[in-house]
């Protein structure tokens, strides 16, 4: 009976030794149960509040990231708080499509910007699809007023589905700043701006119910 | 992080068929069948023992393993329809007696529920439901039942139910072959109330009271178990994440059961959007006056032209898990042929291509051709309009689709230059493999666990060698020989099978399939399959395959199918013939005697809403002649989930148990679990009981599914993709 157990546990450990080499990466076969359980897992891992970042790489401040991006990086450069992920990044311009821009995180997750406001994201498993805003001309004005906003989500079905709010614009308390508060859906957001010239230098907005809010500090316009 | 309930439900919810996604039309007002969260014993949304009215979320996909003294059942729940539920169930159930005599059967039996009326002001919502209306019929009955939210914590039902639900035991099936409808039991006998009381006290907790007639007649009938003292039953769900429950009851207060359930939700992936990384951005052309060489076409004198530019762009399709095979280019027009290896919807992988085609191609060329290859064959053509690109980039996935042209591609285009393929022709993988056998009622589980090796050879485009040898390491799989004809619940050794060459054949019926544990439990090297399959495209809209070879498992010999499916046709219709021999039991390449030529003509239809039927009629491995339909929902996230039948001219009796065959299909993107970008898939097909009828060889590699994943109906159904 011992005999039995410890070839089985041998044989247990010579298999998960070899879990999967080769060169051919595709036409995998998993059994139906091992993505329940690696479902569950994900799940389980997210409740614990594991999604956190684990880098070992020595912390270093915004401001230092900051620095050194602008040495490294001649083009335009953003710095974004995600707020619910819990870290801060520079951010480089890869693409810019008329009044959009694209910029890109070394790993490659993406946030889109039209003049400013944020547009779409890529790249971070709940992404923005796009967002059709309807404050913007609003907001670079610093006036007061109401629109729409639609922000579109590419759902877990596999469909792009659309969140629409209802959104009012304001001066901030502080000066400068204008705020937009936006409704629907039994969910409110507010988003802060500090609008200069055409341009939105910093600013803080919400993204998605998963994502929630950012921070945006343009580095280098 | 707390993300809003709210919207995430509204993201969730409402099914927004991909014809509203691309025609940009609001949601339309519609009211939803009313949810159940707490799932009874038999695996359906309900109370205790007891149904209610209530629905799953559509597509839902669950189980649920629930255990008292008077029986053990394993349910496997599906949302088919908003309003309609399915179940398979596998239950052991004690005080029974059949041929195995162990005191109890197993037994799968089925049911269906489908909610008629919603819940709407005052009136409750009412569903009609059948509990095992097929097959042996254990827990057969029927029930009409109405269920009313009284308070948002509060819900109240009550019902009318029939047979089992009024405490009437029927006629156990258990002798004939059973596996069809009893239509003649349905509402049949004393029709008796039940009720239950769901009251959600905390956000996870439910406790639920109920009022059943179930008199457990058949579990009790040897005397060794009692039924319940009184007729009700009290139970505790909780809720441990959406995705799970467990739950404690007591049946009449003196007998204790407990409970877990399971529930996926193909809508509520844990990545809806992917993990992939961002696609590289448009690059809008400079003006006319920044390159006037490039507007004006001047560059496509030049002869390096496209072969620099077919690298460059090859090289970084290659870096988003794409092939780019050929290419033709002129002045205005480029086509790329792709092979799609990294995501699951093919609009994906066309939508990045089309971004990569705006950086890497000049400025004169403003019609984008995207033609889909798989295999060699070229099963679709995008084309687009450069400008379109450009100017969409950044807006709701509708509106590209709305401009994108889907067209059959031409399978030989005389200007194509092929591209050097920098992926290696030689790939292999080893790996460790699980394989699990279920439902033999002596030992409801056995497994194998071994280490495989998967190798193929890419001779050119569609002419691959592909194999796979397996070493087994430790299971319980065993090698067995099929039942004893007259001697129910005795199997043969594979000695006294291999001794006499008459019990290859049963009442004249070649063992086609019931001796298929002869080929499990060896322990020396198999070879599962090992063929040289070629893929070709005869003509447009036209595929043909052949494979020769190891088949499979138990068959080897020579499968030639030919497909006609246009890119923008729902329509589609096929021709298999296979020349095949069976295999030894255990030498890789030897064969035994039986030979048979199988055949089918098949017509694929793609219906709305992502169901699709398939009916194929044709000679089976036994000779038998007949006919399979099967009917799959398929999700735009690539979920699936089906259900066929298969009725031959093999009388039920020569059949045997389950009458005829049938079984349910289910598969699941890796992606959708994981978030990482792959195309592979976890499939299962649960329910065919090894029998000789309805059987088909079991071909690697038919040509629809291969054609159809990027033609027009998946096309736009996964089109909220392209810009991702």
């Amino acid at each position: 009976m011992i005999g039995t157990t410890s070839r089985a546990a041998l044989a247990v450990a010579l298999i998960a030794g070899l879990s999967a080499c080769g060169n051919d990466d595709s036409g995998r076969e998993a059994n139906p149960l091992l993505i329940a359980a690696k479902s569950a897992a994900q799940t389980a891992t997210r409740i614990r509040g594991a999604g956190k970042p684990q880098q070992t790489a020595a912390p270093r401040t915004p401001e230092q990231m900051a620095t050194e991006a602008l040495r490294v990086n001649p083009g335009p450069l953003i710095l974004v708080g995600f707020e619910s992920l819990g870290r801060n990044q520079v951010m480089a311009m890869t693409g810019q499509n008329g009044s959009t821009r694209t910029y890109m995180t070394p790993s490659e997750e993406a946030l889109i910007l039209r003049n400013g406001m944020v547009i779409g994201t890529r790249g971070l498993g709940n992404d923005l699809s796009v967002a059709e805003s309807g404050t913007e001309a609003l907001i670079h004005a610093g006036r007061s007023g109401q629109a729409r906003r639609v922000m579109r989500y590419f759902s877990g079905d596999g469909l792009e589905r659309p969140l629409e709010f209802d959104c009012s614009t304001a001066p901030g308390p502080k000066p400068g700043v204008v705020v937009e508060s936006c409704s629907g859906h039994g969910a409110k957001f507010q988003n802060n701006y500090l609008p200069q010239g055409g341009q939105i230098p910093v600013s803080r907005q919400w993204l998605g119910p998963k994502l929630g809010y950012v921070t945006l500090q343009v580095l280098r316009p | 992080m707390r993300a809003h309930p709210s919207l995430t439900r509204r993201l969730l919810a409402s099914t927004v068929p991909a014809a509203l996604l691309l025609s940009l039309g609001a949601t339309p007002a519609r009211t939803d069948p009313l949810i159940g969260d707490v799932m009874n014993s038999y695996g359906l949304a309900g109370a205790v023992e007891t149904p209610t009215a209530e629905m799953l979320p559509d597509g839902t996909l669950g189980g649920t393993v629930s255990y008292t003294e008077l029986g053990r059942r394993h349910d496997l729940v599906f949302q088919l329809h908003p309003r309609i539920t399915t179940a398979l169930r596998y239950s052991r159930v004690p005080g029974i007696n059949d041929h195995n005599d162990l005191g109890h059967i197993w037994d799968r039996s089925f049911d269906i529920r489908v909610q008629a009326l919603e819940e709407r002001g005052w009136q409750p919502a009412v569903s009609i439901g059948l509990q095992d209306f097929m097959g042996t019929g254990v827990y057969s009955g029927e029930y009409i039942v109405a269920t009313k939210t009284l308070t948002p914590r509060l819900r109240a039902t009550i019902g009318l139910g029939w047979g089992r639900l009024a405490g009437e035991q029927r006629d156990l099936d258990a002798d004939d072959e059973g596996g069809k409808p009893n239509v003649g039991d349905w509402f049949t006998g004393s029709a008796k109330p039940f009720g239950s009381v769901t009251w959600q006290a905390t956000d996870k907790l439910r406790l639920v009271a109920e009022y059943s007639n179930d008199k457990y007649t058949r579990e009790t009938a040897s005397g060794e178990k009692d039924a319940p003292g009184k007729h009700i039953n009290l139970g505790a769900y909780y809720v441990f994440n959406p995705q799970y429950q467990v739950g404690v009851y007591a049946l009449g207060g003196d007998i204790i059961g407990a409970q877990f359930s399971f529930a996926l939700n193909p809508r509520n992936a844990p990545f809806p959007s992917g993990l992939e990384k961002a696609p590289a951005p448009v690059r809008p052309r400079p003006a006319p006056a920044a390159d006037p060489d490039g507007w004006s076409g001047a560059w496509s004198a030049d002869p390096s032209a496209q072969p620099a530019i077919q690298t460059v762009l090859a090289k970084a399709l290659a870096d988003e898990g794409q092939k780019l095979s050929a290419m033709s280019l002129s002045t205005n027009r480029a086509e790329v042929r792709i092979q799609n290896d990294r995501y699951i919807q093919q609009p994906e992988a066309i939508g990045r291509t089309a971004r990569l085609m705006t950086r890497a191609l000049p400025p004169s060329v403003d019609t984008f051709v995207i033609t889909s290859m798989r295999d060699g064959m070229a099963t679709s053509s995008v084309t687009l309009r450069r400008a379109d690109v450009e100017r969409l980039e950044n807006t709701e996935a509708g509106k590209i689709a709305a401009v994108a042209q889907i067209s059959d591609a031409d399978p030989r285009p005389g200007n194509l230059l092929a591209s050097a393929d920098p992926s290696p022709r030689f790939k292999w993988r080893l790996g460790p493999y699980l394989e699990l056998g279920v439902f033999d009622p002596q030992d409801p589980l056995r497994y194998e666990v071994g280490a495989e090796l998967k190798a193929s050879y890419e001779f050119g485009p569609g002419l691959v060698l592909s194999g796979r040898v397996r070493q087994r390491a430790f299971g319980s799989l065993e090698q067995r020989g099929p039942g004893i004809p007259g001697e129910r619940g005795e199997h043969y050794t594979p000695e006294e099978y291999l001794a006499n060459p008459a019990n290859e054949y049963m009442d004249g019926v070649p063992r086609v399939r019931s001796d298929t544990r002869m080929y499990t439990g060896n322990h020396s090297p198999t070879v599962p399959e090992l063929t040289l399959a070629w893929y070709a495209q005869p003509a447009s809209s036209v595929y043909s395959r052949v494979t020769v070879g190891l088949l499979e498992r138990a068959y080897g010999g020579v499968s030639g199918e030919l497909l006609w499916k246009p890119a923008d046709s729902a329509l589609g219709l096929g021709v298999e013939i296979d020349r095949v021999r069976k295999r030894d039991f255990e030498d890789a390449f030897k064969f035994r005697d039986y030979e048979v030529t199988t055949g089918f003509v098949s017509v694929y239809y793609e219906l709305a809403q992502g169901y699709t039927a398939q009916l194929d009629v044709g000679k089976y491995l036994a000779g038998d002649k007949g006919a399979t339909i099967s009917l799959t929902r398929e999700f735009a996230n690539g979920w699936r989930v089906g259900a066929y039948a298969t009725k031959t001219d093999l009388s039920a009796e020569k059949f045997g148990e389950g009458s005829f065959d049938k079984g349910i299909t289910v598969s699941i993107p890796i992606g959708w679990a994981t978030g990482t970008p792959t195309r592979d898939r976890a499939t299962a097909d649960l329910g065919s009981l090894s029998r000789d009828g309805g059987a088909k060889v079991d071909v690697q590699g038919r040509l629809y599914d291969k054609v159809r994943d990027a033609q027009s109906v998946k096309l736009n159904q996964g089109w909220g993709r392209f810009w991702r």
